[in-house]
């Protein structure tokens, strides 16, 4: 499962330093071919609004994308945050009471066999369509990930380590938050960071299937009125919310762990 | 692989027949214990007297599914051929446009900051779109599948790319080998451990593509049961999809690390 941390450990890798200004470039290229394309033909904006006609969509549903995202950003902040949480205290569970592992481990591991989305029709019906079910969708998608990368930064300590401070009289707890936490935190934050998108994501999705606000339900709403303009509004602020989601996280990580 | 090849021929009957049963073994283990967890689970619910509205017995689910098997039958199938399509062609785009960035590093600067954005839409607001584009088909849901797999394989085919010891491409170069060469012996196998990594995680992303897109007014699929469970407030019969859905998803991602084992045999990525 490092597949996570790999993925981490790639962005900053493969965003560079001079590639910044080819990305711009690229990004810049990207929507004059957008908008060439979608003006040029004439498209209808069912198949491909131009770029210019969704941000003048943006600013002129200001007053209803603006509510919609901090309503759905909330969402994802606290289940992210109860999410991340859970992972932690889980897998550090797991390394104070070794027997705890066998029932955990199993437990954990099937219901992340069943796809996050599909529990989201019995979340809906259990705690209703306000924001309680996409806090507990969101928690469910983030505390997986973060309780694998949690537990195997905890497992990498050097045993050698372990076996000094026992020696010196630490006690269980006392090698976990000195030694063990310290260790694990690069894995933890590699893995929080990729949570990022993913939480937003799933609190949209939850949202589209019921609620009375946020990102998800303006989506479902212009579906329904067929306002694909509004549709792709919608999608560049969300897009826009996890960059900015993302950028935080990674920005707090490099601050925090200074020692990697 | 090692104990094998050192194993005298008079062995290696027997070694070749534990290798294919220790598969069969794991299996029938695993089921022992599904079933055990499943007994457990419905003593549970029995002795707590849980409301069948939050969690309902492991048998009133299994008996609903055995109840009317056909629309569970078909959603998996359709679900299934979905997923599949989605996730071959997401694994090959992938792989194909991981070596084309590896090799042209121009353009990979230019093409892969859109990429990272494009995966930050949400999923599901695509979906309306592309259900839009594609009319109300198979093929709609592969591409809501296909666009969430490319990217992870895209990742790790450039990060097992790169991390080829240059050592062993000089070695290769001074004895001719062409630049083709080069990546069919030694970069594209040298990669395969940290492609199959991402190919498991992408088994599960493209089952969320398919079912996910399965909700914008399709009549068959495990996402349309999922879905009309809820309308009709029928918990047994979203507890009978969510089950069908874990199996399959189990089922991709068991195939998928057959295929790594028997492909990857001198050792996978953890």
């Amino acid at each position: 499962m490092s597949a996570t941390a790999d993925f981490a450990a790639a962005l900053p890798r493969v965003l560079g330093s001079r590639t910044v200004q080819r990305g711009v470039l690229g990004m810049v290229l990207l929507v004059a071919v957008w908008e060439g394309v979608a003006r040029g033909f004439a498209l209808p904006a069912y198949t491909l609004p131009a770029v210019s006609a969704i941000l003048v969509n943006i600013v002129d549903s200001w007053a209803v994308l603006a509510p919609a995202a901090s309503y759905t950003l909330t969402e994802s902040l606290l289940g992210y945050g109860v999410g991340s949480l859970i992972g932690i205290a889980l897998a550090g569970l797991i390394t104070l009471v070794p027997r705890a592992r066998a029932a955990i481990l199993p437990v954990a591991t099937a219901i992340n066999s069943v796809p996050v989305v599909a529990w989201s029709p019995l979340i809906l019906l259990w705690f209703g369509i306000g924001i309680a079910s996409k806090v507990v969708m969101v928690a469910l998608a983030v505390s997986f990930t973060v309780f694998l990368s949690a537990l195997a930064g905890f497992d990498r300590v050097d045993r050698r380590a372990a076996d000094l401070m026992r020696s010196f009289g630490a006690g269980r707890l006392s090698v976990l938050w000195r030694l063990r936490l310290p260790t694990a935190l690069p894995l933890i934050a590699a893995g929080m960071r990729v949570s990022t998108v993913r939480a937003i994501i799933v609190a949209i999705v939850t949202e589209m299937l019921g609620a009375y606000d946020g990102i998800g339900w303006v989506i479902y709403q212009a579906v329904l009125q067929v306002d694909f303009v509004r549709v792709w509004s919608a999608i560049f602020v969300a897009s826009a919310i996890s960059l900015a989601f993302f950028g935080l996280v990674s920005f707090c990580e490099r601050r925090l762990i200074f020692w990697t | 692989m090692s104990g094998a090849l050192v194993a005298s021929p008079a062995s290696r009957p027997e070694t070749m027949s534990l290798a294919l049963l220790a598969p069969l073994w794991r299996f029938a283990r695993g089921l022992f214990w599904l079933a055990v967890v499943l007994a457990v689970a419905e003593g549970l619910i029995v002795l707590f007297g849980v409301r069948p509205y939050y969690v309902p017995r492991p048998s009133v689910v299994i008996g609903a599914i055995l109840a009317t098997p056909t629309p569970y039958v078909q959603g998996f199938l359709r679900t299934l051929s979905e997923t599949l399509l989605g996730f071959a062609s997401g694994a090959v785009f992938g792989i194909g446009i991981g070596v084309l960035f590896f090799r042209a590093r121009a353009l990979r600067e230019l093409v892969f900051p859109i990429f990272i954005v494009s995966q930050t839409i949400p999923v599901i607001a695509f979906g309306a779109l592309v259900v839009l584009w594609f009319g109300n088909t198979l093929v709609a849901k592969a591409a809501i599948s296909f666009y969430l797999t490319f990217f992870p394989v895209t990742v790790n085919t450039l990060l097992g790319l790169e991390g080829v010891d240059p050592r062993q491409e000089a070695l290769m170069r001074s004895f001719g080998a062409s630049r083709f060469k080069l990546l069919t012996h030694l970069q594209l196998p040298s990669a395969l451990p940290q492609i199959f990594v991402a190919l498991r995680l992408a088994s599960a992303l493209a089952l969320v593509g398919a079912l996910v897109g399965e909700w914008f007014g399709d009549t068959v699929g495990l996402g349309v049961l999922l879905l009309q469970g809820m309308y009709n407030e029928n918990v047994v019969a979203i507890w009978a999809a969510i089950a069908v859905c874990a199996l399959l998803g189990t089922g991709l991602y068991a195939a998928v690390s057959m295929i790594e084992k028997w492909l990857v045999f001198w050792g996978a990525e953890q």
